[in-house]
């Protein structure tokens, strides 16, 4: 029987990784971007969708954010327990109050507001300083400003306070029960509500893209069945459709870190040009880090969304 | 027509080897209890009626499919256990060739073909795919063509394109899925012809058709398969006329 004998030279190893890369490289990258490309006409909802769902995702972040300051920022001042002094109280009974204040183990510190401090404080304040113009005299009284260590601790702290000969009787201190309760009520109530609203769009987002990669993956049937038949490793069939996957969900995610950036910085801006801040904590800065992170996920939603399509529709 | 038949059994281990193997779908039981082996040079014939079993069998051999029962070992992997992860280890040792040629009607002859090297062994610098391609277009006699896109190709020219693409990685084994099912008879025999070639060199191929024409004159190694269950295996030379095979054509 004829045999032929293949006599090969030896192939340098460095030549070897040159061509694995670059083969790599081209069924990898290339041929995804190509069709990617290609496949625009499909894609572009998965791409739209996932812009928008990704901007809903930081727009939420971000206003989920600033109304986490806002209740950080209502529970610290919660703590704060203003008792308020008569206007003819002694000196030594105030001392008095504020020494017994100072060495009850629950109170972190206690400092004093006079009424002309009160008046000035007052007059920084939206809506009040018409308030203070429109009476004649300093409405405001003097008061001890106890900082409680818990905030629990400070309707205790008010009872053990508010009967004293220095307070004021008619409107002894700031204490409101339940208001942290409300404030704790509050921020349950949006974690929950945001947390479903995000797993709603990120299911959302996922759906679509994977089945823009179905749809992907049908339009190369006939390519991949080829690659599985003369036996292309597994990575190699997949890969593009994971790089095709991460391509939309980058560039997703790059359109809704810029429309989420461009929305940060006019906010900014809002709240510079105005007294109130339109959303407290929220600047250029966090503005910047958000864009990254919706860059970022939109790259794994991308991927992950591949990885759902390719299981459900690629298995060999 | 029949032309040298190697004998390499007992020399080489076997390249096919089917151990009581069975497969069903659901409660279809599409083979069952299948026992036969493939040598390497052996040119093998699996006939019998439509439904028979002869496509799940080559599905088998390529590990599109795995078996409910029994082993089978192609080119010492166990096709039986081999995980998803590892397939394309064993694809690579086998060649396959379809009814309908599979050819990627975007590329051209050559491409097709060395798209096929490359995919299958990232190592393939694009001279060396280019070459080899060209290479494995002219022995199948299509080294005039080879820049032409599979629809200015006729059934024939896109077939032997396509069985380019199945030996240039020289793999040990050929299935052919009724190769010669789209082709008049002329171009059937040409085809039949290059497969005989390849066998020659010591590759193992095994042919599933409906044409008793081609079997019977080429008198090769018949597999009979009917409802599942293998009723014959008639060594080369030893088919006879083969009359009963002319009524499931």
């Amino acid at each position: 029987m004829a045999r032929v004998v293949v006599l090969r030279p030896r192939f340098p190893r460095w030549r070897m990784g040159v061509n694995v890369v670059r083969n790599g490289s081209r069924y990898l990258v290339r041929g995804a971007l190509r069709s990617w490309t290609r496949n625009l006409g499909s894609t572009a909802p998965a791409l739209g969708s996932m812009t928008l769902l990704l901007l809903l995702s930081g727009v939420v972040g971000l206003a989920g954010l600033a109304i986490h300051n806002v209740a950080q920022a209502e529970a610290t001042q919660a703590s704060v327990l203003h008792i308020y002094l008569r206007d003819d109280a002694k000196q030594e009974d105030i001392d008095s109050l504020t020494a017994r204040l100072q060495y009850d183990p629950r109170v972190r510190s206690v400092g004093y507001t006079s009424k002309s401090e009160a008046l000035k404080r007052a007059q920084r304040r939206p809506g009040l300083p018409e308030l203070a113009d429109a009476t004649d005299g300093n409405p405001f009284p003097a008061s001890l400003d106890v900082q409680v260590k818990q905030v629990d601790q400070v309707g205790a702290v008010d009872a053990t306070a508010r009967h004293d000969v220095a307070v004021d009787q008619s409107f002894p201190s700031s204490y409101d029960p339940g208001a942290y309760q409300k404030i704790q009520r509050l921020m349950i109530g949006l974690a929950v509500g945001g947390g479903a609203f995000m797993a709603l769009l990120a299911f959302i987002a996922v759906t679509v893209t994977a089945n823009s990669v179905r749809a992907a993956i049908i339009a190369r049937r006939d390519e991949v069945s080829i690659m599985q038949l003369v036996g292309a490793p597994r990575w190699m069939v997949k890969g593009p459709f994971y790089v095709e996957g991460a391509l939309t969900g980058g560039l997703a995610g790059a359109l809704a870190a810029a429309l989420t950036l461009g929305l940060t910085f006019l906010a900014v801006q809002a709240g510079a040009g105005n007294f109130a801040q339109v959303a407290p904590g929220v600047t250029a800065q966090v503005g910047v880090v958000a864009a990254m992170v919706i860059f970022v996920v939109g790259l794994l939603l991308g991927s992950g969304s591949s990885m759902v399509g390719l299981r459900r529709h690629l298995e060999s | 027509m029949a032309g040298p038949q190697p004998n390499l059994a007992g020399i080489l281990p076997a390249l096919v080897e089917f151990a009581g193997v069975s497969r069903s779908y659901g409660q279809r039981v599409a083979l069952d209890d299948i026992y036969y082996e493939i040598n390497p040079g052996e040119l093998v014939f699996l006939v019998g009626p439509s439904g028979a079993g002869k496509t799940t069998m080559l599905k088998l051999i390529n590990r599109e499919i795995r078996p409910t029962e029994g082993e089978l070992w192609v080119d010492g992997l166990p096709a039986h256990r081999l995980p998803a992860s590892r397939v394309h280890e064993l694809r690579r040792r086998v060649g396959v060739v379809f009814q309908d040629y599979k050819l990627l009607p975007r590329m051209t002859a050559i491409e097709n073909v060395a798209f096929a090297l490359q995919v299958s062994d990232l190592r393939a610098s694009d001279e060396e795919a280019h070459d080899r391609a060209l290479d494995a277009l002219e022995a199948v006699g299509l080294g005039d063509r080879a820049d032409a896109f599979p629809n200015q190709l006729s059934g024939g020219q896109q077939q032997r394109v396509a069985i380019a693409r199945a030996v240039i990685s020289q793999p040990p084994l050929l299935i052919c899925d009724e190769p010669t099912g789209n082709l008049d008879m002329e171009t059937a025999w040409q085809i039949m012809d290059l497969l005989e070639d390849i066998a020659d060199f010591g590759t193992a191929i095994l042919v599933a058709t409906h044409n008793v024409e081609i079997v019977r004159r080429l008198q090769r190694r018949v597999l009979t398969i009917v409802d599942g269950r293998l009723v014959r295996d008639q060594p080369a030379g030893h088919t006879g006329k083969m009359v009963w095979l002319a009524s499931w054509s």
